[in-house]
């Protein structure tokens, strides 16, 4: 265990050697929150209401799903097609440690650096601007709501790996990679809260994974799902996980029989 | 037997594209590809505490046995067992045994201090802290970055990054070590050290080690025995002496000539190696020479005569151009 722990925290002195880059990145963090915010004051103004939403829940969305975002979305685990495809991956083969756990571990780091620094920035925009948000109350939809992003950055974390697992078989892992990236922020409710497409497009978009990166989790904490909707959307998403375990683990396996060590 | 190998054989896929842009087109469309044969059914064993040099010129598949060696390859065919594992199945005691060196790898994090790849290794190889404190200061004194510990990887020059790879690859001290052209961008002192570091290990640690180099020095210094692997195939597996016996069974006689004269004086003594007044080499077949000397001493006005075993390097290099 201690191997992973030492992995997350060379990451974390690595993102913090690039001083410069480091400010830099959480600059835009705030800006990008800033203008959301801005875009969305100005489009339903107190006391109105857009798609069902007032603008206390909207901009709790739209906030909300901006941070989960930069939780659940920020993985490493695409590098892995350029690893194979270099020949950094024998570095990992040749030692008795995991590579999923590797770069878990990496993500780790990542996401613990991006969440410490979120609450610190939007403690302070929250004291500066003080945004009519939603805080919800109830304990058990914020306990729920944090099952659903563990859940969410489990699965994204499989989906970029195995779409780095390309790599094993073809050097071009960036087309699919970024095809990818584009469906993903339309599906995943990224840009507005999914439940104001039609009923039928929005049914089909609940089979799907997609809906359980971002949506889910911020539709939870907002109190607006169901315990019975709750629980049926962590039965999917679980399932979605457990799946997509199951393909990477077999595809990698399969990978590792055709694997060339070249470069090296 | 640490080492045992019986058959192997590995092929790849390669893909061929014609040259220019017509080429990367029609590749786009439908692609060629073709078997390589990497190594061909080779077999061969090593004992415990064994320093085997492995030589063969670029492509004859020697990393490919020792990726293969070290688990990283799927063997096309063949079986393979290091320290009594199928290395390919990548077990905890396999791999906390075994290191594989190469001369141009990089598993040291980038940004960092080098001594954090270590202490990583450290915790990835569980070494307890005295076990890595003894190693650490072994080898980095030894290896003469004692100094360097503390900078960021990225500010260290080629050779002194080439050592603390060295360093991360032996920190768990690997009963089988697999050593794939480790002096490669060594300066000469350096080669030197490394080399006595290698003799030294493998006594210490009992150690059973395989190297690959094209510096010949390395192999004529460190090992006894060797395979010579052409095109896939071992030409050649026994003691270095043996090598030159076999395939060399001839001595060079070199003469310093007095003052100069036709070749014809000593044409018939022997092959001519090279003639530049006032330097003559003669090769003669063992069994002669003691008759070709004399004979050179008595027609010839010498002043300087010796007698020496050929180039390990030329030997080689004959055995690879008659066998191409």
């Amino acid at each position: 265990m201690n191997k992973y722990l030492q992995i997350a925290k060379l990451t974390w002195d690595e993102t913090l050697v690039y001083r410069l880059n480091f400010t830099m990145w959480r600059v835009r963090v705030v800006l990008q929150i800033l203008t959301l915010y801005f875009l969305w004051v100005s489009l339903i103004p107190s006391g109105t209401s857009l798609f069902g939403y007032n603008q206390s829940s909207m901009l709790t969305y739209i906030l909300g799903t901006s941070i989960v975002g930069s939780i659940v979305l920020s993985s490493r685990s695409y590098v892995v097609g350029d690893e194979i495809n270099n020949g950094n991956l024998s570095n990992f083969l040749l030692k008795p440690i995991n590579y999923f756990l590797y770069w878990f571990a990496r993500d780790v780091g990542d996401k613990a650096m991006n969440i410490i620094f979120s609450v610190v920035e939007l403690a302070v925009l929250f004291a500066i601007l003080k945004p009519p948000l939603f805080i919800q109350t109830e304990g058990l939809y914020i306990l729920l709501a944090f099952v659903a992003i563990v859940l969410a950055l489990i699965m994204y974390f499989l989906f970029n790996f195995l779409l780095g697992l390309i790599g094993f078989w073809s050097p071009e892992v960036w087309a699919p990679r970024f095809i990818f990236l584009v469906l993903l922020n339309f599906f995943a409710g990224g840009l507005f809260p999914l439940d104001i497409l039609p009923k039928f497009i929005f049914s089909i978009f609940q089979l799907l994974p997609f809906t359980y990166l971002l949506y889910f989790p911020i539709k939870i904490y907002l109190g607006q799902l169901t315990i019975i909707e709750i629980f049926a959307g962590i039965m999917i998403s679980l399932s979605w996980t457990i799946l997509s375990y199951v393909v990477v683990k077999y595809i990698w396996r399969k990978g590792l029989l055709v694997y060339t060590a070249q470069g090296r | 037997m640490v080492i045992s190998v019986s058959h192997l054989s590995k092929y790849y896929k390669v893909y061929q594209k014609e040259p220019g842009f017509l080429g990367s087109i029609k590749s786009l469309v439908s692609r060629k590809y073709e078997t390589v044969t990497a190594v061909d059914d080779i077999s061969f064993s090593i004992s415990e505490g064994e320093l085997v040099g492995f030589i063969g010129p670029n492509g004859a598949g020697k990393t490919t046995t020792l990726k293969c060696l070290s688990g990283l390859l799927y063997p096309s065919g063949g079986k393979i067992s290091v320290l009594g594992i199928t290395p390919w199945e990548r077990k905890y005691e396999f791999l906390a045994r075994i290191a594989l060196v190469m001369g141009q790898k990089n598993q040291l994090w980038w940004d960092l201090p080098a001594l954090e790849t270590f202490l990583l290794n450290k915790e990835i190889y569980n070494v307890s802290a005295k076990k890595f404190n003894e190693s650490l200061s072994e080898l980095s004194s030894l290896l003469k970055v004692d100094q360097l510990l503390k900078t960021p990887v990225r500010k260290l020059s080629l050779g002194e990054r080439m050592k603390m790879e060295l360093i991360a690859s032996l920190i768990h001290s690997p009963k089988v070590l697999f050593l794939d052209e480790p002096t490669l961008g060594l300066d000469v002192v350096m080669q030197q050290n490394l080399r006595d570091f290698i003799k030294e290990y493998n006594k210490s640690h009992h150690a059973t080690i395989i190297l690959t180099s094209h510096y010949m020095k390395d192999v004529e210094s460190l090992c006894k025995r060797v395979i010579i692997i052409n095109l896939g195939k071992i030409i050649f597996d026994g003691e270095l002496g043996r090598l030159a016996r076999q395939h060399a069974p001839y001595k060079l006689i070199k003469v310093i000539l007095q003052r100069h004269i036709e070749e014809s004086a000593f044409r018939t003594l022997g092959r001519v190696a090279k003639f530049q007044y006032p330097e003559l080499i003669l090769i003669s077949p063992n069994e002669k020479i003691s008759e070709v000397t004399s004979r050179l001493l008595k027609q010839l006005p010498i002043e300087d005569l010796t007698i020496q075993d050929p180039e390990i390097e030329d030997i080689i290099r004959e055995i690879f151009s008659s066998k191409q």
